[in-house]
């Protein structure tokens, strides 16, 4: 049994208890007023427990009543509810108990006028009165029975004794005693039936016969019965005799004495209880009231304990219902009860225990779908392609790593923002994406494929971008998840792998023939022209001859480029002076340049250490740089080629920066982009292999090359080469190498 | 051979023995009995104890007066009651006095209305006598002379006793049936402190 259980059981017996001592204090103060004899002594602490009962029961119904108006005023739940039904229970106990008091007390009042009304009272006067007249008319046959016998004692008073017998015997006194008018007996002649001892005159007899007035009173007995005094004064009988007294005592008869003491007892006990009327009515009423107060008190600390039982449900309902609102779904209430709101407890118990159960397998749905997203998010930032969803409003929902990389923007930072506005340049590559994917969807296309050129400045990429809805209310989408990949490279790797397979062709097929053209014209040439005889003919023999040999030579060189860039050498890394290869390679080129009036400054980091490259290639990389400057310049008259290098940081990697700048014409705006590919060219001469080979021998190495035009005019080409390689040593194997394993 | 007084007035034994009645009186009949007067409390004047022929007697006079309620009352057929308690204890130094002898004598004092003479009615030995009025029945109950208490026998001589002498009012009605409501009416009972005396026989 739990700890409010028992209090709750203490509760009950202490007012069960309680209530039943009240009961019996009450039963014994209705019994004091009906059964005196027992409970008259009790009835002043029956009184007094009545008393302390009320005092107790106002005491707990004044602390009840302050803590429901102390619950009014703090707005507690259920407490106006509680304040109602108290008012309500209280008034329908009241009114009733009130009623009843009043006719009760109506009723006691004039039931007990009743009982002494003014007939009752006159009768009893009257018996009184009857019964006094009666003896009175013996008390005066005897005072003149007493008168007469001591005018004849005073008048022969030497016989006194024997005529005091004589006397006594004839007018049947109980005793006749003759004394002085100070109180001594004189004579006294009593019957046999009485005291030895006489009877004293008392003080207030010879008071009266010493002033000449006879004497007569009745006076009951002790054991009962009456005896009528009398008394006179005897005439003196000489002249000087000291004044006597002779007193009288006469029996009244029994019958009469009997009669006389009933009506005394009646008149007595009318007179007691017309005194104590007005306690007796003052008793009943307190005794009425006292009940009234203990039946109203008990009625209103009923009320407030059957509304406290009613409302503690509906309270506990409602902190249940609050507490589960803000969450707490352990919220369990008491079952107090197996009646309806017994049935309303269990409901929400059950309701809150079901909520529970839902809640974690909500939570859990939620954990695993958070689990899922974050996966998807690992994922996502792994990718290399970009994923971009959208509201139906075109603002970001999400976005990876990727896609930021892709476009040039941390799109991942924009999340909330609309699409439009990603990208810091207006005619940048997200901003071109951007537009490009919206007019397709305005368009009222919604899923789409497509592939994008986007160009900004020198920076070309080529996009390939699906568009698909995501599932929304009704027919609408709830928005575009956009999937778009950098395929830039990857068409270059396409590109390059097809123009490589064209040159291992071009070696294998062009090549082989070349020799024997070469061979069969200057055999031609040696057969055919020492015969010729016309100047004219041999001067065409031989120019045209001429002309199939340095044709063939020049296809020779052209085969020999393409073999060179579709060769994929094995890179032979050491650690190489970079700026004393710089330096070496420039000056072979000083004496050419010199010629076209070119001049060729180089700018060389002195902090700069030595590289792990592969020094051949890095020297095919210069070369190609400058023999595509010195080309540019060609036909331009004085001209100028710097060569830089530098260490530099590329985010967190440091790297050797080698820049070869000339003052040219630069490259063609909308050609930027394409230098690097195979065949590219603007100039009359060359194979457009040159910084097609420079770019793979960069990619080669991990670098990163850009090329670009000046702002005073002319090109820049910006080589990167990492400075990591240094650890590997001079035998390490390349990045190329390593990127064709990890492949 | 008289003895005289060796204190006039001493503190009560014990809690007056209407005390809480007359608190619960108070609290009870609060705006129902109010304005209730108080009766004069009886006082024992002349209090004296003699020896007479190894008896020891106590002569004392009551002033008594009674208030108009009271009178009320007792006219109406109410008997009044007027007990003399009388105690005698030996002084012990270091326990409680012990109690030598204690008697009571009582009194009753009723109207009888057929004969219109007040009974003074001695409970002790049942003698009863009627006055005129009712203050002739008063002052004869207030006189005590020569009322025997003790014995001398029973006090051992270089002992020091003390007795002590007080008078009770108290109303009571001839059946009982009613007696309970007195402690409704009874605004007029009252006690004399104790008069108390030394014997050193």
């Amino acid at each position: 049994m739990d700890a409010p259980t028992l209090r709750r059981a203490a509760s009950a017996v202490t007012v069960g208890i309680g209530g039943l001592l009240w009961l019996a204090a009450i039963l014994f103060m209705a019994q004091t007023a009906q059964n005196s004899d027992q409970f008259s002594r009790l009835h002043p602490w029956i009184l007094m427990v009545n008393i302390a009962g009320l005092a107790v029961l106002v005491g707990l119904l004044g602390a009840k009543l302050a803590q429901l108006i102390r619950d009014w005023r703090g707005h507690v739940i259920g407490s106006r509810l509680k304040a109602r039904m108290v008012w309500i229970f209280g008034v329908l106990a009241t009114l009733p108990i009130l009623l009843v008091y009043f006719f009760a007390v109506q009723f006691l009042n004039r039931g007990i006028d009743s009982w002494f009304n003014v007939e009752i009272r006159s009768s009893l006067d009257d018996a009184l009165v009857l019964s006094r007249s009666a003896l009175e008319v013996r008390m005066r046959e005897h005072l003149a029975d007493t008168a007469a016998a001591a005018d004849e004692l005073g008048a022969s008073a030497a016989t006194m004794p024997g005529l005091l017998e004589t006397y006594r015997r004839q007018l049947g006194a109980v005793e006749l005693t003759v004394a002085t008018d100070a109180g001594a007996i004189i004579a006294v002649s009593k019957g046999l039936s009485a005291d030895i001892v006489p009877e004293d005159v008392p003080g207030e007899v010879l008071l009266q016969v010493r002033q000449g007035q006879p004497f007569v009173s009745l006076e009951p007995q002790p054991e009962g019965g009456y005896l009528i005094r009398t008394a006179v004064p005897i005439a003196a009988g000489l002249p000087g005799q000291e004044r006597m007294v002779l007193q009288g005592l006469y029996p009244v008869a029994e019958r009469l004495g009997a009669l006389a003491d009933t009506v005394q007892a009646a008149y007595k006990q009318f007179g007691e209880k017309d005194y104590l009327r007005r306690p007796l009515k003052a008793s009943f009423i307190l005794t009425l009231t006292v009940v009234l107060l203990l039946s109203l008190l008990a009625a209103w600390y009923g009320a407030i304990f059957t509304a406290q039982r009613l409302v503690q449900p509906i309270q506990d309902l409602v902190q249940g219902t609050r507490a589960v609102a803000q969450g707490d779904l352990d919220t369990r209430l008491p079952l107090t009860s197996h009646d309806e709101m017994g049935f309303l407890v269990h409901s929400f118990n059950d309701m809150t225990r079901r909520l529970r159960r839902a809640r974690e397998e909500s939570r859990s749905a939620q954990q695993a779908a958070e689990t899922e997203r974050a996966n998807l998010a690992v994922i996502l930032a792994r990718l290399s392609t970009g994923v971009i969803s959208l509201e139906r409003d075109w603002r970001i929902r999400t976005a990876n790593r990727a896609a930021g990389m892709i476009l040039g923007d941390d799109v991942e930072a924009r999340v909330g923002a609309a699409f439009d506005s990603v990208g810091t340049e207006p005619q940048g590559i997200a901003r071109q994406f951007a537009g490009a994917c919206r007019q397709r969807l305005e368009a009222g296309v919604i899923e789409w494929r497509e592939q994008f050129t986007l160009q900004a400045g020198t920076v070309r990429r080529i996009v390939m971008c699906a568009c698909t809805p995501l599932p929304g209310e009704g027919e609408e989408p709830g928005g575009y998840v956009l999937v778009f990949d950098d395929i830039t490279a990857l068409l270059r790797t396409q590109r390059e792998a097809a123009w490589g397979e064209v040159a291992r062709r071009l070696a294998h097929e062009i090549k082989n023939p070349l020799t024997p053209i070469r061979l069969s014209a200057e055999r031609i040439r040696h057969r055919l022209l020492p015969a010729m005889h016309d100047p004219k003919d041999a001067q065409v023999l031989e120019r045209s001859t001429e002309t199939i040999v340095q044709q063939v030579e020049a296809m020779k060189e052209m085969v020999n480029a393409f073999s060179e860039y579709a060769r994929a050498p094995r890179l032979e890394m050491t650690a190489v002076d970079l700026n004393r290869m710089v330096v070496e390679v420039t000056d072979l080129y000083r004496a050419q340049g010199a010629a076209r009036n070119v001049r060729l400054k180089v700018d060389l980091d002195p902090a700069l250490d030595v590289v792990v490259v592969d020094p051949g290639r890095l020297r095919q990389l210069l070369n190609n740089l400058l023999i595509n400057s010195v080309e540019a310049l060609e036909g331009q008259g004085a001209g100028s080629i710097s060569v830089t290098t530098r260490r530099a940081l590329r985010g967190e990697a440091e790297v050797v920066e080698i820049a070869v700048e000339d003052d040219g014409p630069g490259f063609q705006r909308e050609m930027i982009g394409q230098v690097f590919e195979p065949y590219v060219t603007t100039k009359a001469k060359g194979t457009g292999l040159g910084l097609a080979i420079v770019r793979r021998i960069v990619e080669e190495h991990g670098g990163h090359i850009e090329a670009d035009n000046r702002p005073g005019g002319g090109a820049r080409v910006c080589v990167d080469l990492p400075l990591h390689h240094q650890a590997d040593g001079a035998h390490g194997r390349g990045p190329s190498e390593q990127r064709r394993e990890r492949a | 051979m008289r003895y005289s007084l060796s204190a006039t007035v001493s503190k009560p034994p014990c809690l007056a023995r209407r005390t809480w009645q007359a608190a619960v009186c108070v609290i009870a009949t609060f705006g129902v009995f109010g304005g209730v007067a108080r009766a004069e409390t009886p006082v024992l004047r002349e209090v004296a104890v003699g020896l007479d022929e190894g008896v020891y007697t106590l002569d004392a006079r009551l002033d008594l007066a009674l208030s108009d309620s009271a009178r009320k009352a007792v006219e109406s057929g109410l008997t009044l009651r007027l007990d003399y308690e009388i105690v005698v204890d030996r002084e012990r130094r270091y326990l409680p006095d012990a109690q030598v002898a204690a008697l009571a004598q009582r009194y009753e004092v009723s109207y009888h209305a057929l004969s219109q003479r007040w009974l003074v009615r001695n409970l002790n030995t049942g003698e009863q006598h009627d006055y005129g009025s009712l203050d002739m029945a008063l002052a004869r109950l207030g006189e005590i002379r020569d009322l025997p208490i003790l014995d001398a026998a029973l006090l051992s001589p270089g002992l020091v006793y003390f007795g002590r002498v007080r008078a009770v009012l108290d109303l009571s009605t001839a059946p009982d049936a009613f007696g309970w409501l007195l402690f409704w009416a009874d605004d007029w009972s009252g006690e004399s402190e104790w008069e108390s005396w030394t014997l050193r026989p």
